[in-house]
């Protein structure tokens, strides 16, 4: 028991550093471009057709290279930001260049589906495109965005596990040379187990979060 | 109080132009409760947001408070706003918040002191009689304790005009008639100049002193409730008054006379008079009373057989003795 927990702790500790950092760059990047998306529509507070074009082109051709393939194409750029292409840091600059574009749509979405009613009642109080966006649409939609950081972080775990085929650290790592390279098949077994009960465990935390923001 | 001048307003979707208002004149005076009334798609919703000009209009000038608010930018247009409140169809409460963050919101855009906060969302909660509700979220309120918070929310920064979009249309008659009683309250209290839009005529007779008649993009025709009722000049009006509807096509016959009786004319016996005066006689085919504002106003319907010069002389009579006439069939 205790070579398995010494086996598969530093790989589950690295896979939950990984998905950390990278989902909180996520946020950082993510959140302001949803809402850019959002509040740049023709119909919404701030509308430049122009600038909302440009970033729904980018964020879609973004979205269109799978994963793989992307970590290979930026791995120059990788290097440039933490000065290497293999390891867990070096996973990280193309786990946050994937998912940003995702969140944002998700954060997108969210916002959407607030009713214009109550940004409408906003405006007509003489509320700032700020204070809207800081006291409207962002409380308004906090629990759809909990459900979708929540997605956002089970998506960074299948990618970051993806990430071990080329060198990436984690869990993924930990499966794929062992179970892969070395045919232990059983250490392969436990850490889709250990994945298994990860995401489970994020998704009805977030799940339970989200339905106490909830006051619809 | 309110100005609206050569107020027009044309949607353009691709190359279709539809207009909504057609060069709308309109003075609302301070205290008034003012009624719009139209069917949908008469432009009413757009006239009343082009008052705080959540709709822009594409010409023409409003003036709130002697403010031309078309002139405005940005920042001066949101200082103009915190004046103008105004209450929706659907409430367009915060979710996220309880009803004393509702109703402290405007008061939060202004950075007000959270002592000053405390105190005035307490007194207007006493105001629409929701204290008990104050840390509840609008999810768990009524359609008309919805409402209540709305009209609380668009007072906190004492405007000088509120503006209500449709403010009964999703409630039940009798929250409806709560509401208005409570907008007349706060008419009565504040001095406060409150613009009315809707369909229904019910809303008018209840609370408003003048009322407009809006038809496809015009106003069909202006003036006191009291006036527009007893004497409606315009089909559609008489549409909304409901008159011309009640009566079977096979009592319309012979010579139908529509008579309003305001308060000078009910004292007499003025059919009996007629009767006797001229020997006819008469068949009453409906009568009601309305009440306008607690004013009452008796409507008769009646027929007759007379010939078209004695029917002059009838009419003439009723009119000398200010009953409002209107013939239906002659």
């Amino acid at each position: 028991m205790n070579e398995w927990i010494e086996l598969l702790t530093p790989s589950l500790l690295e896979t939950l550093y990984m998905v950390f950092v990278s989902v909180f760059f996520t946020i950082l990047l993510g959140l302001p471009l949803g809402i850019i998306l959002v509040i740049t529509r023709e119909d919404h507070i701030l509308p430049n057709s122009w600038l909302n074009q440009i970033l729904s082109y980018m964020i879609n051709i973004t979205r269109s290279i799978p994963f793989i393939i992307l970590m290979i194409f930026i791995m120059p750029f990788t290097r440039l930001i933490v000065g290497t292409t293999i390891g867990t840091k070096a996973v990280i600059v193309p786990l946050i260049l994937a998912t940003t574009p995702f969140f944002a749509r998700v954060v997108e979405s969210s916002i959407k589906e607030i009713d214009w009613g109550v940004v409408e009642a906003a405006i007509s109080m003489g509320a700032t495109p700020i204070q809207i966006i800081l006291k409207v649409l962002l409380p308004e939609s906090m629990s759809s965005l909990v459900l979708g950081i929540t997605i956002t972080i089970i998506n960074v775990l299948g990618y970051s596990a993806m990430a071990g085929a080329i060198g990436g650290g984690g869990l993924g790592y930990l499966a794929i040379s062992y179970g892969y390279h070395r045919y232990q098949t059983n250490v392969m077994i436990a850490t889709v187990i250990l994945l298994i009960v990860l995401v489970q465990i994020i998704q009805s935390t977030g799940n339970k979060i989200a339905q106490i923001i909830n006051k619809k | 109080m309110i100005h609206i001048k050569n107020l027009s307003k044309v949607y353009t979707k691709g190359r279709n132009e539809v207009v909504a208002l057609k060069d709308i004149n309109l003075e609302i005076k301070k205290g008034d409760i003012y009624g719009i009334i139209g069917l949908s798609g008469a432009g009413k919703s757009s006239l009343i947001r082009c008052i705080n000009r959540l709709e822009e209009p594409t010409s023409g000038d409003v003036l709130v408070n002697k403010i031309n608010l078309i002139h405005l930018k940005n920042k001066e247009l949101r200082k103009a706003r915190k004046k103008i409140g105004m209450i929706f169809q659907n409430f367009n409460l915060l979710h996220s918040k309880t009803v004393f963050e509702n109703i402290a919101f405007p008061l939060k855009l202004v950075n007000t002191p959270e002592k000053i906060i405390k105190e005035k969302v307490n007194h207007l909660l006493e105001l629409v009689e929701l204290s008990d509700k104050a840390y509840v979220y609008p999810s768990q309120l009524s359609g008309g304790q919805k409402q209540r918070v709305g009209i609380a929310r668009a007072l906190a920064n004492e405007p000088d005009v509120l503006l209500c979009d449709e403010a009964t249309s999703a409630l039940d008659p009798k929250t409806t008639k709560q509401i208005l009683n409570l907008l007349k309250n706060i008419n009565d209290r504040l001095n406060l100049t409150i613009v009315i839009i809707t369909h229904e005529m019910e809303v008018i007779k209840e609370v408003c002193n003048r009322v407009a008649i809006l038809e496809g993009g015009n106003i069909a025709e202006e003036g006191s409730t009291v006036d527009i009722f007893s004497k409606p000049q315009n089909p559609i009006t008489k549409h909304f008054i409901n008159q011309d509807e009640n009566l079977p096509k096979s009592f319309i016959k012979g010579k139908v006379l529509h008579l309003s009786f305001t308060q000078g004319s009910a004292t007499q016996p003025l059919i009996s008079q007629i009767t006797r005066d001229f020997d006819i006689d008469v068949n009453i085919l409906s009568g009601k009373i309305e009440y306008i504002q607690n004013q009452a106003i008796g409507k008769l319907t009646i027929q007759m057989d007379v010939d078209c010069h004695r029917l002059l002389d009838i009419i003439k009579y009723f009119e000398k003795n200010y009953v409002k006439v209107e013939v239906i069939k002659q």
